[in-house]
């Protein structure tokens, strides 16, 4: 879980462009949207895409991916439990 | 100051439920449900879904015109709207005064997707279709075909551009410029906002029901619908029959986020209650609400709460026709407001088909079955991404509006009332991202470089892009809001309340980079994974309505995107909000990039002027405009843009007309023709046209005896949609004396220029297409 919850990290700092932030700059177990990092609704559905596009998930409600983004250990739970890829 | 109110004297419509108004209005009246599954061409993703596909033969139907899937769609409702307006023997509208103004937010998009695929995907290079890529083509085709010579426009304000157009067109036609306007807009179903709105979360795989407990989203149609608007008086000159009245209309912008409604409703509320306020009813007195109504949770809860707002205990019935229709996105506004005259003809209300149970949550009802009932006043609501709202009000034909006069007496008096000053400017061009920097570049005689067209490089975004921010802009965003802050520089906006702070920017293209970025990401990977950033930034109004969430601007807020005259329709549009009294700020211009995709798939439209290599350009001009009293304004004064046609004979373009039509409009203006000291061109470009810039020139010499040269601009910024925003930048440099007349002959060009200073000058700008602009200056 820890080196996908990096990869993640990682994923995050490059899909969305955040050219000042370090992974340790992430917290792990607070949301990932709407916080300090700055990144609002429409980085929610990128991540969306980047889920399907790197682990075959398919999200197609928004409820569904609000509370796999709640933070990053609820996504990394919920990406090793949906993913195909 | 109130503008007349026009009257409706022809309605058009084609959507999912049919063609014709009789037969449509039939259909929705009964609740019919327009939605079937996904037939018109193949999608990975979205097989199956539930759309609003018109289901008649659409080429059939427009047989002999040619143009996009959209553009037929537009002229099949044009021409029934058209042919009501002129039947039983009614005279013709003067062609001069005759004008054509339409909404589209995709155009030709599916001609364009269809030469992507095929070069993509099979290596095929077959690019016919591009040419019908833009959504202008509708409103030039119309206006060709039935001999419009009057003011044309086409604006994207996304789901509000429908009702944008109409607004435009109501405006145009009070300020004494046009008689009759062909206004509505027409929207084809495509690959880009399916994969689009899909990438968003907002599409109900079961079809939309609108202000239903259960609803998930959207569902997506395809249509179009034009009303045509006139004055009162020409009406009744022409003999024509009244249908109903649009008597009011208002707009605002929510400068909340580029693709959710402002939760608070604010912006609708805003538009809502302009559009009574302009109609002069009270809340009390609306019979019946046509609702945007769209099915995502977010505008049903939003839109219920303005209305809610607005209304209060006494909420009047209404309805959301968008599972008759689907989503028809620019349409849709134009469909409702055909189908709220009609609803007031028959004395009868439509039903929500879809809601089959209303959510609790909301606190109102739609009406759910059709009723009969005694209907006066109608107000329709339109909100499109961006925040950009737009509510019409429209009103039996009994009541005489008491606001008209003669038509005559009224022009001279709004036209001098229509002075404007430019406060601040902010340019990004190939000669350089400052006035100071381009009046050098005139100075210098230094031609930008031109190897593989002329780009404007690198720019600094600092300190008008926060870095946080510029991680999702587009290029052109950026570019507009360097630009915007520019012009903004030293001013106080804070000064001003946010409704009073206008936004309007215009583009031939939008941003193109994004836009493609999106087509061949969905293309290559067969609708995998679409990406909603940019497919947010794909939408033409991305640009404006950024700035009015960075800049808190509430105000109106449009996209003009009519190819060369792009920039021209938002100064009139931001010059029509100052001198109405809306606004006390309008921040104008217009933007356009190159791509190297594009160069590519749109390789008909390069075209290679008289200047060696100059080929298709790109850039942004911003200007921040006040009223001539503001504390800020210096020179020139500016007048309102003058908006038409190109009038041509044996194939090319009647100088003759064309010299008289400068002549007229000169004096419309107040300005004796001997005043004039400089005609500022869009020489450059096109080899037809600039022959017939020349001409005009030297016809013009001739006739006032003063000498005058075709002078240009786009030496210096190259060719692109809307490079009159640097030329009306040239134009002010002129009028300042920090650009001298000489400086603007193109190379090659030999006049004899006047030397003195330039007190006066006129801004022409044609499209090839026919539209045309003319914008005087004034020291």
């Amino acid at each position: 879980m820890e080196a996908l919850i990096a990869e993640l990290k990682d994923k995050l700092i490059a899909g969305f462009k955040l050219e000042n932030v370090k992974p340790e700059d992430i917290p792990a177990n607070s949301p990932i949207f709407g916080t300090g990092l700055g990144l609002d609704s429409i980085d929610a559905l990128e991540l969306v895409a980047i889920l399907e596009q790197d682990y075959g998930i398919l999200i197609q409600d928004r409820k569904v991916a609000d509370e796999a983004f709640a933070s990053l250990e609820a996504l990394a739970g919920f990406v090793e439990a949906n993913r195909k890829a | 100051m109130t503008a007349r109110r026009p009257v409706i004297t022809g309605v058009g419509v084609i959507g999912a439920i049919g063609v014709g108004v009789p037969a449509v209005w039939d259909a929705l009246r009964r609740g019919e449900d327009g939605l079937s599954p996904l037939s018109l061409f193949p999608s990975p993703r979205y097989r199956g879904l539930p759309v609003g596909e018109a289901r008649i033969e659409v080429d059939r139907a427009a047989a002999g015109f040619r143009g996009s899937r959209t553009d037929k769609l537009c002229w099949i409702a044009a021409s029934e709207a058209f042919g009501q307006a002129v039947e039983g023997g009614g005279a013709r509208p003067d062609p001069a005064r005759f004008g054509v103004m339409l909404g589209s937010t995709v155009g030709g998009m599916r001609g364009s997707e269809r030469v992507l695929q095929r070069l993509l995907k099979e290596g095929r290079r077959r690019f016919g279709p591009t040419r019908f890529h833009e959504p202008a083509g509708a409103t030039d085709a119309v206006a060709g075909r039935l001999g419009a010579l009057g003011p044309c426009g086409t604006y994207s304000t996304a789901c509000s551009a429908g009702a944008m157009a109409i607004l435009a067109a109501a405006e145009t036609i009070g300020r004494g410029e046009a008689d009759l306007i062909l206004a509505g807009a027409g929207d084809c179903l495509s690959r880009l906002t399916l994969n689009g709105f899909g990438s968003l979360l907002l599409l109900d795989p079961e079809g939309c029901r609108p202000f239903d407990v259960r609803r998930k989203g959207i569902s997506l149609g395809e249509g179009a619908a034009v009303l045509a608007l006139e004055s009162e008086a020409s009406a009744r000159r022409r003999g024509a029959r009244i249908l109903a009245r649009l008597t009011g209309w208002g707009a605002s912008c929510d400068a909340h986020h580029a693709t959710a409604p402002d939760p608070e409703g604010r912006g609708a509320i805003a538009a809502i209650r302009a559009a009574l306020a302009g109609a002069g009813r009270d809340a009390a007195e609306v019979d019946f609400i046509s609702a945007h109504g769209t099915a995502t949770p977010d505008n049903d809860a939003m839109e219920a709460g303005a209305m809610k707002a607005v209304f209060g205990a006494a909420l009047p019935p209404f309805a959301s026709w968008k599972r008759s229709f689907g989503h028809t996105l620019a349409a849709s506004g134009a469909i409702e407001a055909v189908m709220c005259v009609a609803s007031l003809q028959a004395g009868e209300l439509a039903p929500s088909a879809g809601c089959g149970e209303p959510d609790p949550g909301l606190g109102v009802e739609p009406v759910l079955v059709s009723e009969r009932r005694s209907l006066s006043v109608m107000l329709s609501n339109s909100f499109g991404f961006g925040g950009n709202n737009v509510a019409l009000v429209i009103e039996q034909p009994d009541q005489p509006d008491a606001s008209v006069r003669g038509a005559e007496d009224l022009r001279p008096e709004i036209r001098s009332a229509f002075e404007f000053a430019v406060l601040g400017e902010g340019v990004i061009s190939a000669s350089g991202d400052s006035q100071e920097a381009v009046a050098r570049a005139f100075r210098d005689g230094v031609e930008p470089e031109s190897g593989k067209g002329i780009a404007c490089g690198d720019f600094e975004t600092e300190p008008f892009v926060p870095p946080a921010q510029r991680r999702r802009m587009s290029r052109l965003q950026q570019m507009t809001s360097v630009a915007a802050g520019r012009a903004l520089r030293g001013r106080n906006l804070a000064a001003t309340p946010p409704e009073r702070r206008c936004i309007v920017v215009g583009t031939g293209l939008g941003a193109l980079g994004d836009s493609i970025a999106f087509l061949e990401n969905l293309i290559e990977r067969d609708e995998a994974a679409p990406r909603p950033a940019l497919f947010a930034n794909s939408v033409h109004n991305s640009l404006a309505s950024r700035l009015a969430i960075d800049l808190g601007m509430t105000g109106l807020n449009s996209t003009p995107v009519h190819r060369e005259i792009s920039f021209e329709l938002s100064l009139a549009m931001g010059c029509a909000e100052l001198g109405e009294g809306r606004a006390d700020i309008a921040l104008v211009g217009a933007a356009d990039e190159r791509n190297a995709r594009a160069d590519e798939i749109f390789a008909r439209w390069s075209r290679c002027g008289p200047v060696p290599n100059l080929v298709e350009g790109e850039g942004c001009a911003m200007f921040a405009l006040g009223r001539p009293d503001d504390p800020g304004a210096s020179s020139p004064r500016v007048l309102m843009p003058r908006l038409g046609r190109l009038r041509r004979s044996g194939g090319g373009i009647d100088v003759a007309a064309e010299a008289d039509w400068l002549l007229e409009s000169l004096e419309a203006a107040g300005v004796a023709s001997l005043e004039l000291d400089f005609l500022l061109t869009g020489i450059g470009g096109d080899q037809a046209l600039d022959r017939a810039y020349r001409d005009v020139a030297k016809a013009l010499s001739e006739r006032t005896g003063r000498s005058l040269a075709a002078g240009g601009y786009k030496h210096k910024c190259g060719e692109f949609r809307s490079a009159s925003g640097f030329g009306f930048l040239t134009a002010v440099g002129l009028v300042q004396g920090v650009i001298r007349p000489g400086d603007c002959l193109l190379p090659g060009d030999r006049h004899a220029v006047n030397a003195g200073p330039c007190r006066t000058a006129a801004l022409l700008t044609w499209s090839s297409h026919g539209a045309k602009a003319l914008t005087i200056l004034r020291a």
